[in-house]
């Protein structure tokens, strides 16, 4: 491996500037509801002695648990239009489990990152499969808090959108059970930020292709080679530059590239 | 069935709470025997299991709604004692007013609306001179609303109402038998006295809702009350609470020494032939209750503990809850039970007692119970092997055997008021006399209690809870306690066993367990079923007289299964 | 047009009971407009009550009990408002009730056996309990019959049924886990009749009796909410009009009872109130007469007009168990547990990525080169 010569590297734009905003928007909404939520559960005890009309801070965080909420919310929106409209990394076809190579590729990145028993790494220009599906079960929980959080909100709430989901109290049994299952999510966005930060380091570390920045600036680098053989493969595309003619349709993502 | 002899079935039983079902045995005009079945069962001690004890009180309030609080109190008592916590003084001092408050409210809602129409003929009131009636009324009380007009009023409104033929709650009774004695004045003052009762009881709750937030179902809270003490706060027990208080506990004495006792009184005279019937059992037991130097602290009970063998008052025996060899025992005899390894019979002391449901009876529909098997969702309590009566008589007698001042003057008075020797004491009269009696003690002391509160907070000492062993961490691994009482009916007490910060086990052994429940392995009856043999019935189709027998007991059905 | 005169003269109506009871007329519209402000019903509404109960004779109602603890026909009796209590047992003709009837045995299942026969159709059926139905209905008998026999025969012929409190409307705490008599609400059985469903353990007396007079006044059902329940009364949390809000919302709370903050009367939300999840009129009626209710007397709400709401604890804890797990296992626990064994799972992953995967981050191609490339030029400096 070191005697291999010095790999030519190919600069491919990967996120879109859309994919890139709502990253972040949507990472600081979860820290954000993740605070306000956690000082929602567990208000701590720094004030005593005062009058009530001294203060509003407790008002003041779930006022921007709400807020935040319609952030959130308006932001996955979002994101879910625009994998529809944004380029195939963005698609939502990766996200979700439907072809057999996408499950040939969960195993491969299992043996190869996790358990570590394989050293071929699996090269993607997107993410594998496994951190796609990943962001589909993040999805589905961040759909789950959207939910249940205004359906918790409904009752206090004169406008009309948080009563869409009202049906969610009946049925979780009361709204204590409701809030039980809101509350508890939570420490699923905790330990899912944790691995993924985690993850994100650990590629762009073991890696280098840039993982890191990409979410910053759209940019990954990836070994020429590699690229073209997936180009070549004709399962995937690459966005370079000069943009390539438009993709042909099917999936967007592709198997791992073997070495 | 000859109008004179046979089967007798009273179900439901009814001005009574619950589900309580009386089959006697009628022969030559007189009960021969008599069987008592509890016919509900919902099975708490079945699912507080597993729960934190600290919530154990809410569950167990809900086993009765006309004794609430009593359980409450119990179960809070039970978890201290397990723990080993000791309660601040005024927390103690707010649970004596509020024990007071229940005790007197029981009693009047037991005497008027549960068991007056037994003595009082409504339909004879209408016959009533109004002006006569006052004159009476005046001359046994000086409770002013007794006025000619007063009375002449209400018998009009009376009147009205038995005239629109829809006779409501008062349709299809026993109007007419020969058992009512009272002359048409006294049955008026009666029925205006019901409808005063109902309108004042709901005021003397109040006392519960300021200190518990609400009643029925007033908030305990293990370690204290969870009121807090200060003057200077709207959000709490603060000077205006404490004068409301005060206001209701007077009005509360008022009522009982110009209302309920007065009239208990003047009724009772006219059924002193019932001082000799219904007095059944022999032994009575009373746990105690009312403590002012702590729980633990048997000789500052107001009501002290302690049993009477064979009516003989004198020597009051020692009772101990914890005896698990020698004192009390649930048997299962003729219950609907079983042990976990399938017996169906025998005894267990609460802490190893179990309640695992086992309906063995007929089917329902059914037109009797099969009385030589089981036949009851109680169990059958016994305290060294002897059935025992509990209730106001019971607390009554302990008071007086033991010597206690005011117990003894109180019963003393009363015999004396009524022309009537202590034996007159054990039967149906003497059990709904001793409840008047009682009542009246507890409106005294309720006030009593009130102004000690007053003193100690203006001693400054307004603590109302102990945070010491709140938190289960602080807990040991296991420990059992008992918390007793004295409910309206009698004695009641809960055991627990804690392990690892859950119940292990929960019994609870109520008043209404004790004298409603079905006979033991020897035959030996309890209270209700004792109470009713000899007792005479003049039209096995009315059981006029089986109720006032059964209703001097004031029974709990709800409580007594649970 | 409001002659206090009954239809037929012969039996009287409600007002005229009340006047020949000694209640001023004046008394009686305060009364009918009390009820009217707490029904939730626009202005011209009290003229409609008092109408209504100037012309009607006291209609039928049979008071059902079941697996309950009789607190529910307490509540009611401590119905405060004058005329309330009168009406309730007067103005109805209460012709069963067990608590309260004179008439037992044989005498009062005629009564019950008449009623229901003689005026099918039209009398009310109020239901305090609920129905076991496992073991042949064995654990809830009355005058011989299964609780479920009852409830369907009576329910048959009802105009209308009331379920009183959390056991009729919700199985309340028999059916706790795990529920050993399989204890059942009202209208899980019944399913063809017009079910209020007046929850509370107990419910607020003046509820209780607010919900009769509207039977009895518009004979239609109140506006009821999803679950049943008459929105007058059962609309708002009680944390929306609590005495201790602005504590809330200053986020000034309670940490143990009787601490510094409990005397100033300061939020409990920490110690388990339920209000912010209970619908029930408790802060703003109050119980027994405008007294107090639970959270002013120091005591959390524990959620008693919700459905479950034993199976919702333990109380002084905020949230409850999570269902399913041991009964200690709250989220945070679970939560935490899982947190911990990621956190470490990321260090032990890491350091085995340092050992495994030396080769791969190494000397990397591309460094390689770099490094050969910075080992040349300091070869030639
Ligand atoms: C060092 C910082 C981080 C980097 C470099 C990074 C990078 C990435 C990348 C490359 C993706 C894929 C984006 C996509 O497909 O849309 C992603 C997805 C995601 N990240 Fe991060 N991330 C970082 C921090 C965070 C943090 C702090 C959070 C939340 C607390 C977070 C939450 C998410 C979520 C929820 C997704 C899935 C979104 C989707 O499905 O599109 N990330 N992240
Ligand atoms: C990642 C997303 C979210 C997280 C991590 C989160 C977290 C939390 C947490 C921990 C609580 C405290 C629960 C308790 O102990 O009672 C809470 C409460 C709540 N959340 Fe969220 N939440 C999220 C999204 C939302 C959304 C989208 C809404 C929509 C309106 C929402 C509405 C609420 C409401 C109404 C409450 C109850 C507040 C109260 O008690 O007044 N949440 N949230
Ligand atoms: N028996 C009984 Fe109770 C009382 N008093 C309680 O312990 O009534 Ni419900
Ligand atoms: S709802 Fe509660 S208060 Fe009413 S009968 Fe049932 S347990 Fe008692
Ligand atoms: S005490 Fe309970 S109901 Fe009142 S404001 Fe606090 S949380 Fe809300
Ligand atoms: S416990 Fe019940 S009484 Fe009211 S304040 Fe809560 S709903
Ligand atoms: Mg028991």
């Amino acid at each position: 491996m070191n005697k291999s010569p010095s790999p030519e590297y190919q600069r491919v734009y990967v996120w879109e500037q859309p994919v890139r905003w709502f990253h972040w928007i949507n990472a600081a909404a979860i820290v954000v509801l993740g605070v306000t939520g956690w000082l929602i559960a567990h208000p701590p005890a720094f004030l005593s002695g005062e009058e009530a009309a001294h203060g509003y801070w407790f008002g003041a965080v779930r006022f921007t648990h709400f807020v935040t909420a319609y952030v959130f919310t308006a932001n996955l929106a979002f994101r879910l239009y625009w994998s529809v409209a944004g380029n195939k990394f963005a698609n939502w076809r990766n996200f979700l489990p439907l072809t057999s190579a996408q499950f040939r590729q969960v195993w491969a990145v299992l043996k190869v990152d996790i358990l570590q028993s394989s050293n071929k790494p699996v090269h993607t220009l997107g993410h594998n499969a496994v951190a796609y599906f990943t962001y589909a079960g993040t999805g589905v929980l961040s759909l789950f808090q959207i939910a249940s959080g205004f359906a918790l909100y409904a009752p206090t709430s004169a406008s009309g959108f948080p009563q869409l989901f009202a049906w969610m109290t009946p049925l979780f049994g009361s709204e204590q059970n409701l809030r039980l299952f809101h509350y508890a999510v939570t420490w699923a966005f905790a330990i899912f930020t944790v691995i993924h930060v985690y993850l994100v380091f650990y590629h762009d570390y073991v890696e280098g292709h840039g993982v890191l920045s990409s979410m910053i600036g759209g940019w990954k680098f990836m070994e020429k080679h590699h690229a073209q053989a997936e180009q070549a493969s004709g399962l995937s595309t690459l966005v370079t530059r000069p943009p390539p003619p438009p993709p042909p349709a099917g999936l967007a993502h592709d198997p791992p590239a073997r070495r | 069935m000859s109008a004179t002899a046979g089967r007798i079935v009273v179900d439901p039983v009814t001005r009574i709470e619950g589900h309580l079902r009386i089959e006697a045995e009628v022969k030559d005009g007189k009960i021969v025997d008599a069987w008592s079945a509890g016919t509900m069962v919902r099975g708490l001690e079945i699912i507080l299991k597993g729960r934190d004890p600290r919530d154990a009180w809410a569950f167990c309030e809900r086993v009765c709604g006309v004794c609430t609080t009593v359980h409450a109190l119990a179960s809070v008592r039970a978890v201290e004692d397990a723990l080993g916590m000791q309660i601040p003084p005024a927390a103690e001092l707010i649970r004596n007013i509020m024990f007071c408050v229940q005790n007197v409210q029981d009693h009047v809602i037991h005497f008027y609306h549960l068991h007056a129409l037994d003595w009082v003929d409504v339909v004879s009131a209408l016959k009533a001179d109004p002006a006569e009636t006052a004159r009476i009324a005046q001359s046994i009380s000086r409770w002013p609303k007794s006025s000619p007009r007063y009375f002449a009023d209400l018998q009009q409104r009376l009147t009205g109402f038995v005239q629109s033929g829809q006779l409501g709650i008062f349709a299809n009774a026993y109007w007419g038998h020969p058992a009512f004695k009272l002359p048409p004045e006294v049955n008026l003052i009666g029925v205006a006295h019901y409808l005063e009762a109902l309108e004042w009881q709901k005021e003397i709750v109040k006392v519960h809702a300021v200190f518990g937030g609400k009643n029925p179902h007033p908030n305990y809270l293990v370690g204290g009350m969870p009121c807090s003490l200060n003057l200077e706060e709207p959000n709490a027990i603060n000077a205006e609470r404490l004068a409301l208080v005060g206001r209701l506990l007077k009005d509360a004495r008022d009522f009982v020494e110009q209302v309920y006792y007065s009239d208990l009184l003047a009724i009772a005279p006219y059924y002193l032939d019932w001082a000799g019937i219904g007095g059944g059992l022999e032994n009575y037991l009373c746990y105690g209750d009312l403590p002012t130097n702590g729980f633990a602290n048997l000789p500052g009970y107001k009501f002290k503990r302690g049993a009477i063998l064979g009516r003989n008052l004198a020597e009051v025996l020692p009772v101990d809850p914890r005896d698990t060899q020698a004192g009390i025992e649930e048997l299962i005899d003729h219950s609907w039970y079983e042990y976990a390894g399938g017996a169906t019979t025998g005894g267990r002391h609460p802490w190893q007692g179990e309640t695992n449901l086992k309906y063995t009876g007929p089917k329902p529909p059914y037109e009797h119970l099969d009385v030589d098997r089981k036949y009851s969702w109680l169990k059958t309590p016994r305290w060294k092997g002897h059935a025992m009566e509990v209730g106001p008589l019971a607390r009554m007698l302990v008071g007086f055997a033991g010597g206690d001042t005011e117990i003894k003057a109180a019963v003393t008075e009363a015999l004396g008021a009524l022309k009537a020797p202590p034996a007159a004491l054990y039967s149906t009269l003497g059990r709904t006399a001793a409840r008047g009696i009682e009542a009246r003690l507890c409106a005294k002391w309720g006030l009593e209690f009130f102004d000690a509160l007053l003193a100690l907070v203006k001693a400054g000492d307004t603590r109302t809870f102990t945070k010491e062993r709140w938190e289960p961490s602080t807990w040991p691994a296991e420990c059992r306690g008992v918390g007793t009482s004295e409910a309206p009916r009698g004695a009641l007490a809960h055991w627990i066993v804690i392990k690892g910060g859950k119940i292990e086990n929960y019994q609870l052994v109520v008043p209404s367990t004790w004298n409603a429940s079905p006979r033991d392995a020897r035959g030996q009856r309890s209270a209700y079923e004792a109470s009713l043999i000899g007792t005479p019935v003049h039209d096995p189709k009315q059981p006029l007289e089986i109720i006032r027998t059964i209703h001097s007991f004031d029974p709990c059905l709800a409580c007594a299964v649970h | 047009m409001t002659t206090p005169t009954s239809g037929t003269g012969l039996v009287p109506t409600i007002y005229e009971q009340v006047l020949s009871r000694g209640v001023s007329r004046r008394d009686f519209l305060k009364f009918c407009t009390w009820m009217g402000a707490y029904l939730g019903l626009e202005h011209g509404a009290a003229a409609q009550i008092q109408r209504a109960l100037e012309s009607k004779r006291r209609i039928p109602v049979v008071w059902l009990h079941f697996q309950e603890c009789t607190c529910c026909s307490e509540s009611f009796l401590r119905s405060s408002h004058p005329i309330v209590a009168d009406i309730l047992l007067d103005r109805v003709s209460l012709d069963y009730t067990e608590t309260l009837q004179a008439a037992a045995g044989h005498q009062a299942e005629e009564i019950l056996r008449d009623t229901i026969t003689k005026h099918r159709g039209e009398y009310l059926m109020l239901v305090e309990g609920s129905v076991p139905l496992a073991a042949d209905g064995c654990y809830c008998v009355v005058g011989g019959r299964s609780a479920l026999d009852t409830v369907k025969e009576v329910a048959a012929g009802a105009k209308a049924i009331i379920a009183w409190g959390n056991c009729a409307c919700s199985g309340c705490v028999q059916a706790a886990n795990p529920n050993p008599t399989r204890a059942t609400p009202i209208n899980a059985i019944i399913k063809d009749r017009p079910i209020v469903n007046v929850q509370g353990c107990p419910p607020i007396a003046e509820v209780m009796a607010g919900v009769l007079v509207h039977l009895l006044t518009f004979d239609r059902l109140p506006q009821l909410d999803a679950l049943g329940r008459p929105k007058a009364f059962y609309a708002r949390r009680v944390h929306d009009t609590c005495v201790r809000r602005a504590n809330y919302d200053a986020g000034l709370f309670v940490e143990t009872f009787d601490d510094e903050n409990a005397r100033k009367g300061y939020c409990l939300y920490k110690v388990g109130c339920r209000g912010p999840s209970t619908y029930n009129s408790c802060a703003s009626m109050r119980w027994n007469n405008g007294t107090s209710f639970p959270i002013q007397s120091g005591h959390p709400c524990i959620g008693c007009s919700e459905a479950n709401f034993w199976d919702n604890g333990p109380f002084y804890q905020r949230l409850p168990n999570f269902p399913g797990f041991g009964i200690e296992s709250t989220a945070d626990r679970i939560g935490l547990a899982v947190g911990a064994a990621t956190v470490g799972g990321a260090l032990a992953h890491a350091v085995l990525t340092n050992v495994r995967k030396r080769g791969e981050i190494g000397p990397h191609p591309g460094e390689d080169a770099e490094k050969a490339e910075a080992a040349d030029q300091g070869g030639a400096s």
